[in-house]
């Protein structure tokens, strides 16, 4: 019995399902591999903030542990530290002053790693694993957020220290609920949405404007579609859209066609433009002020799991591990995951909009 | 400026670089076929048929509306319908046509062309799409219900992820449970490091079977569902046209801890509650609600079966409820069991358990904790149902009150055309109250 369907392409062997492939195709787009990646699923990356010199890179994995790289101007990472937890790792993120990863993880904790020192202490118990993790940073105060699934959302003031970006967050859940909250004075709910999307969420990210103040997100679902939502928008109807990606065959109506998760979205951080990763293997990059596509990837014989830009934009790395979406019986725990990092600075500029 | 007839039709080819005017306001339908983006703006009429031309952009084809299954709408009313969806912004999915012609390919004029993407942006993620503006009633929920039927093939054929929620309208639509592929990926590794992989194969198998055969009822939409997810989908009192029971599909109940009793329902066996050796964490969001809905579309086939199946099961199994719900004694008492399968339930609290229909909601406990336990699927109210608790016979031997023991709050909820919610007796009616 497999899990929903068998047009899975992802045979257990990677044996070149892909018809004309004859090579092994971990990597089509033949992007820079990251060294010794972890050994397990990847469920998230974080590139590190402008604060700190440099590029690092944190990658937290269902082998429990949380591996740090410097990324050189040339290419080359080069493996850093690295840190455990007793459950597998769902979310990292930094702080702003590059000096610390907060990790959350199924274990039910989340923890403060300071890189200098190379400790790490426990910063947050929930009742339940931790989905999300994020570090706010306010005028009148700083925080982490974590977001579990025991339903909680904590605010944890640490003292030295869900989607977050001053001055809002946003927490999709489970059930297709959607709450944003204003981070201001604290953190505080600013409004429940109704979901844009007909199926289970699967990502959030936030978007800013032009004046680098958040006014929406953008919601990933199952369902191989993507939902851009402002959230005051001048003419909700027009403005608010969804579209669909990372499904197959599109343009063959007849067949009934493959249809992905979309398992993270990121934003560019310069352009605006957005990338999203899917279960298909496939990684893309769209305008959504344009409304078009940019580019899709090649398939890669794994699903793409996690997908994070660097802070100035020139860097996109995206994790090619298996995520799950088709069960227990694709699992292999000899596959090797990858994270590849890819030369982001041209491919995602955006279309010019107006005519 | 000259308005521009082809854009009031929903067809310019030019869009944004018309020479004529395009009133806002208008039929945006055709708005910016040529222009920069290529939108498929969800049709309120397009439910299935929208192929390529449906939604005149570019130089698309006008798709003779008398063509499409269904379609009752004349152009000329879509400009209408499209300004009362866009204002209503309801959450209609309307995406209908979008699965089908998918095919929207970018026109020649826009440029964009070459990118030769078959994934479109398309509006009305939320907005239009379904008929707002629409003659309401009946066929609007049709077109609803065909929607969540072709849904539910896409959904069945496209390999997707089946562990999760769905929803057209507004509100979700019962009998899925809402997991996610890492809340299942821990449970695997749990059960793994405990060693104890068959549990947690089960308990996917489990699942799994209940999605199916979810997807399926919604998919073959028999009358039984169709009442009872209109039901749910109107969020109102139960129609009380369909004197069917069998609305109790889309209930939404936790897990029965207790036994079941009813033996018209496979899936959710108590026996099997315990394979689900999920531990709670992993499905902390899940459990409550929906679990085990699905599965009983089997159990309701025909109007006329479930009451001698209800009647025998629960009256027997009222014991067994744990219900620690007002008055076991009346339940047993009021031969009103049947009568109860006709009640809308608000809450648990007043109903002595929400039985309806011999569907254990297990403790009410959760019944009250689980919000979604709005048994709004409830067949009619109506007499009829009442009617039919005479044939439940079985253990039932009073079926109607006296007057004169009935409260006159109840006398008046009898007399009134429909229940209130919160207010459902739990005696049966008196018989010359009857109408029959």
């Amino acid at each position: 019995m497999s899990l929903f369907g068998t047009n899975s392409s992802f045979g257990t062997g990677g044996t070149g399902v892909f018809g004309s492939t004859t090579t092994d195709s971990h990597n089509p787009m033949k992007d820079v591999e990251v060294t010794s990646p972890p050994d397990d699923s990847i469920s998230c990356l974080a590139f590190s903030p402008p604060t700190m010199p440099g590029n690092f890179l944190i990658a937290g994995s269902w082998a429990n542990d949380v591996r740090c790289w410097e990324v050189q101007d040339n290419g080359q990472t080069v493996p850093k530290a690295q840190q455990m937890h007793t459950g597998p790792v769902l979310d990292v993120c930094w702080s702003d002053d590059g000096s610390k990863v907060f990790t959350a993880s199924c274990d039910k904790t989340a923890k403060m790693w300071d890189l200098n020192s190379n400790q790490a202490m426990q910063i947050a118990q929930h009742d339940g694993p931790i989905k999300a993790i994020h570090w706010i940073k306010a005028p009148n105060y700083s925080c982490v957020m974590t977001g579990s699934w025991d339903k909680t959302l904590k605010v944890q003031m640490p003292n030295c220290e869900c989607l977050y970006v001053y001055p809002m967050a946003v927490v999709a859940t489970a059930e297709r609920g959607l709450i944003v909250y204003q981070l201001e004075t604290q953190p505080s709910e600013f409004r429940r949405i109704d979901s844009p999307l007909k199926h289970q969420h699967r990502c959030v990210a936030i978007f800013k404007d032009k004046q680098n103040k958040p006014t929406g997100f953008a919601l990933g679902s199952i369902e191989g579609r993507v939902a851009i939502h402002y959230i005051n928008p001048p003419n909700p109807a027009k403005d608010n859209f969804t579209f669909k990606c990372h499904r197959s065959n599109g343009t063959n109506t007849t067949t009934p066609q493959d249809i992905y998760a979309v398992n993270a979205i990121s934003f560019h951080p310069v352009h605006g433009t957005l990338a999203t990763v899917g279960s298909d293997g496939r990684f893309s990059f769209w305008d959504k002020d344009a409304r078009t596509k940019l580019k899709t990837s090649e398939q890669l014989d794994q699903p793409i799991t996690a997908c994070c830009f660097n802070h100035n934009g020139n860097i996109f790395a995206y994790a090619s591990s298996y995520d799950w979406s088709k069960g227990h019986e694709y699992y292999n725990p000899q596959k090797k995951n990858y994270i590849f990092l890819r030369n982001a600075a041209e491919e995602l500029k955006p279309r010019n909009k107006k005519w | 400026m000259v308005v521009c007839n082809f854009f009031l039709q929903g067809r310019c080819r030019y869009g944004e670089k018309c020479w004529y005017e395009h009133p806002r306001g208008g039929n945006r339908g055709g708005g910016g076929g040529g222009g920069g983006y290529n939108e498929s703006y969800s049709r309120s009429s397009g439910q299935q048929q929208f192929r390529g031309g449906g939604g005149g952009f570019g130089n698309r084809v006008w798709v003779n509306p008398s063509q499409q299954r269904g379609s009752y709408i004349q152009p000329s009313s879509f400009s209408s319908q499209e300004r009362s969806d866009w204002g209503s912004g309801g959450g209609r999915g309307g995406r209908r046509e979008n699965l089908k012609s998918s095919d929207f390919s970018f026109s020649t004029q826009n440029r964009f062309s070459d990118l030769s993407s078959p994934s479109t942006f398309d509006k009305g993620g939320r907005g239009g799409g379904r008929a707002g503006g629409a003659p309401a009633g009946e066929e609007d929920d049709e077109k609803k219900l065909e929607m969540v039927q072709m849904d539910m093939e896409v959904w069945e054929s496209s390999g997707q992820w089946g562990f999760s929620c769905y929803s057209s309208f507004k509100a979700p639509i019962s009998g899925f449970t809402d997991l996610s592929p890492e809340e299942l990926r821990l449970e695997y590794y749990s059960a793994r490091a405990s060693g104890d992989l068959q549990s947690y194969l089960n308990g996917v198998n489990q699942l799994l079977s209940q999605w199916k055969s979810r997807v399926q009822e919604l998919k073959i939409m028999n009358l039984a569902t169709r009442g009872a997810l209109l039901a749910e989908l109107n969020g109102t009192a139960p129609q009380p046209s369909t004197g069917d029971f069998c609305s109790t599909t889309p209930a939404v109940f936790g897990f029965p801890s207790s036994g079941f009793g009813s033996k018209d329902f496979g899936a959710p066996a108590p026996a099997q509650a315990s394979s689900f050796s999920f531990t709670a964490s992993g499905f902390g969001s899940s459990a409550a609600p929906s679990a085990s809905a699905a599965g009983f579309g089997s159990a309701v086939a025909a109007p006329t079966q479930p009451p001698t199946g209800f009647g025998s099961s629960s009256a027997s199994s009222a014991s067994t409820f744990s219900f620690a719900a007002p008055d076991p004694n009346k339940l047993a008492a009021s031969s009103g069991f049947g009568s109860a399968s006709g009640f809308s339930f608000s809450s648990a609290a007043n109903t002595g358990g929400g039985f309806g229909t011999g569907f254990g909601t297990g403790a009410p406990g959760t019944a009250g904790g689980g919000s979604a336990l709005v048994q709004t699927g409830f067949g009619a109210a109506s007499s009829t149902a009442l009617a039919e608790a005479g044939s439940v016979g079985g253990p039932l031997d009073s079926l109607f009150s006296a007057e004169s023991k009935l409260t006159e709050e109840e006398l008046n909820q009898f007399k009134a055309k429909r229940f209130t919610l919160g207010q459902v007796p739990l005696k049966p009616p008196p018989a010359n109250l009857l109408v029959v």
